[in-house]
């Protein structure tokens, strides 16, 4: 069977500055980015700030406009789509945005922020459609009553959740979620979570779930990728898998634990992450490595794969 | 002996009332936890240890917070300039705003031993650079010359630290030091003030949303619900055995580190804002353990083994 969704090759490249008396500098977002994922599973994609997982979720969706490579959805090829077929085909695939804040339009009442995919669609509102922003509300636990409030008189989870009833409105088949829960309380973040949970047993939803915590990561996904400055290092098969990059080793060191019995003795990883614009030829995560030999420094590793699980390391644990 | 205690402490703004009850007390060489979720007055309770209330328009109502011998609700306003930065250190969550974007990092961190501590430009800058090195804080001296956009995030913080350390402070308030910071870097930097803590016999109180982070570095934990404190004790007992109700279920939140076989736990209903604190135990509409008693009686502190909680059915309670 093939996959919901096909990536491959998948590449943004961003260039910054430029001008009478500079050269523009330009920078990989996204490098080459391969991985199928099958209907119904989740994928996390996992890396810290700056590794362009968030770009990936958007060009997934063609909110950016790929520099190079394939997404296909059902089998069919989005990057050759016109924007109108585009369209059509978003609502079979849908995105919640991190900061849910931001990504509902304030002057918005909760009905019209919901039932707006319907609008876009040319799906005109009119009488069924109260009923259908009351079930939608309902389904993400929210008492319909709320449809006439405005974003601001809900809380941080609240309005994640009209993002999820939005999303969803549609019926999609694919949610892309991008730290759906990196804005809120933990104990919210539960609730989020186990939603998100039910959700994709009622309707059959397959999810790529964007998050820095791998933590997290490993309880909600069945497959994980890591990303490291654009690339992918490893691919993980099944939540349990260990870590054979050094990096998702050292992530999944730097993720705590809650028993103050387990507490970590491991010395942290020097360093930081370097500037994207100004990478080493070789493994971009070579000067951070406990485990980096000469080779390392100048031949970038190609993702290997062993069985279902993908690595992209010269030395692996 | 304690180095900070804090008895009591209630604060209010204007009418508003965000906090109340909090007691604690930490040592030098301990690290003392508050976690809580957004509003439980955690932050509230920094400000006050750092006299910082009335920038905000609050005031301290009840209680008292003593720090070596002195009340530090009493203090004038001239005394607070000594002991604010110099022997209590303030380590706030976004070193992004914490540093003057216009000046470079050397003068901002030598400041406070000529401040505080009376030396001259030079001596200080001897100082700075000797911390900044403590700190793991590549070239120093260069380090000096930039400005705070030319660093990162977690070099940031660590400059943010240098600062607080500066001045050779008993106490140091942490407030969410690593939340705007990525793993590997909250790593380093929780490792970081982990060692001071030992090295420096500084007493660190850690203010933190994030219950694996108390759990890795914090001897002693105080979890605060709605601008109370509800349940306090050592950092062993807190995770092993809680006794309250809501630090039961907040622990039952965290997806780090479950079994294959082991799912979230749902805490129903949403935390109460300052305008609406419910009567009684404030937990009550959202507790599974929930009686009359809790809607109608705010349950009081008492000792259950090592720990303590404000509960009226406390969990695994012998007698």
């Amino acid at each position: 069977m093939s996959a919901l969704l096909e990536v491959r090759n998948l590449t943004k490249r961003f260039s910054s500055g430029g001008g009478l008396f500079r050269k523009a500098r330009s920078m990989h977002a996204v490098n080459n980015v391969s991985f199928d994922l099958p209907k119904g599973r989740i994928i996390g994609v996992v890396g810290e700030s700056g590794c362009g997982k968030s770009t990936l979720a958007r060009l997934i969706l063609r909110l950016i406009e790929p520099s190079g490579g394939e997404v296909r959805f059902s089998g069919e090829d989005l990057l050759a789509k016109r924007p109108a077929e585009m369209r059509c085909l978003r609502a079979r695939m849908q995105m919640v945005f991190q900061d849910p804040y931001s990504a509902i339009d304030p002057r918005y009442t909760i009905a019209r922020a919901v039932s707006e995919p319907f609008t876009v669609q040319g799906i005109k509102p009119d009488g069924i459609m109260s009923n259908t922003v009351a079930q939608l509300l309902e389904m993400v636990g929210l008492n319909p009553g709320l449809s006439t409030s405005y974003p601001h008189q809900l809380s941080g989870g609240q309005k994640q959740r009209v993002g999820i009833a939005r999303a969803l409105a549609l019926r999609p088949t694919l949610l892309v979620l991008d730290e759906p829960t990196a804005s809120l309380d933990v104990s919210v973040q539960a609730q989020i979570i186990t939603l998100l949970e039910e959700l994709r047993g009622e309707f059959g939803l397959t999810y790529l779930f964007i998050s820095h915590d791998l933590g997290l990561v490993k309880y909600f996904c069945d497959e994980i990728l890591v990303m490291y400055l654009g690339r992918i290092v490893e691919f993980l098969p099944a939540t349990g898998a260990a870590a054979r990059h050094p990096y998702t080793q050292t992530l999944m060191d730097s993720t705590f634990e809650p028993d103050p019995k387990r507490r970590r003795t491991i010395e942290p990883l020097l360093g930081e992450v370097p500037s994207p614009f100004d990478l080493p030829p070789g493994c971009a995560f070579a000067e951070r490595c406990p485990h980096a030999t000469s080779i390392c420094r100048v031949e970038m590793p190609i993702l290997l794969a062993d069985g279902e699980h993908r690595t992209a390391c010269h030395n692996p644990i | 002996m304690s180095i900070l205690e804090v008895r009591d402490l209630g604060v209010a703004f204007g009418p508003i009332h965000p906090l109340s009850g909090v007691n604690f007390s930490i040592k030098k060489g301990e690290t003392l936890g508050i976690v809580g979720e957004s509003g439980s007055g955690k932050s509230l309770t920094a400000m006050s240890i750092m006299g910082l209330l009335p920038l905000f328009g609050g005031r301290i109502t009840s209680g008292s917070i003593n720090f070596d011998g002195q009340d530090l609700t009493k203090l004038t306003d001239r005394a607070w300039r000594k002991l604010r930065g110099g022997r209590i250190g303030l380590i706030t969550q976004n070193p992004m705003t914490s540093l003057n974007p216009l000046q470079k990092i050397g003068p901002q961190v030598d400041e406070v031993a000529i401040l505080h501590l009376g030396m001259s430009r030079a001596q200080a800058r001897t100082r700075t650079v000797e911390i900044l090195g403590t700190l793991r804080i590549p070239e120093p001296e260069a380090t000096c010359n930039r400005y705070p956009h030319q660093m990162s995030g977690g070099m940031k913080q660590r400059i943010v630290i240098a600062m607080a350390l500066a001045a050779k402070p008993d106490a140091l308030i942490a407030d969410e030091p690593t939340t705007a910071l990525d793993v590997t870097v909250q790593a380093q930097i929780i490792r970081l003030l982990d060692d001071l803590v030992k090295k420096r016999d500084l007493a660190l109180v850690l203010i933190t949303h994030d219950m694996s982070v108390i759990a890795q570095t914090c001897d002693k934990v105080v979890v605060m619900y709605a601008g109370r404190a509800i349940e306090q004790g050592p950092v062993a007992t807190i995770f092993e055995s809680p006794h309250h109700p809501y630090t039961q279920a907040l622990i039952g939140c965290i997806p780090h580190g479950l079994a294959e076989n082991e799912r979230l736990n749902r805490i129903k209903g949403t935390v109460p804002t300052v305008m609406n604190y419910p009567k009684g135990c404030p937990f009550h509409p959202r507790c599974p353990r929930a009686a009359t008693i809790c809607s109608t009686t705010q349950p009081q502190f008492a000792s259950v083994g090592e720990s303590s909680a404000a509960c009226h059915f406390v969990i695994g309670d012998a007698s």
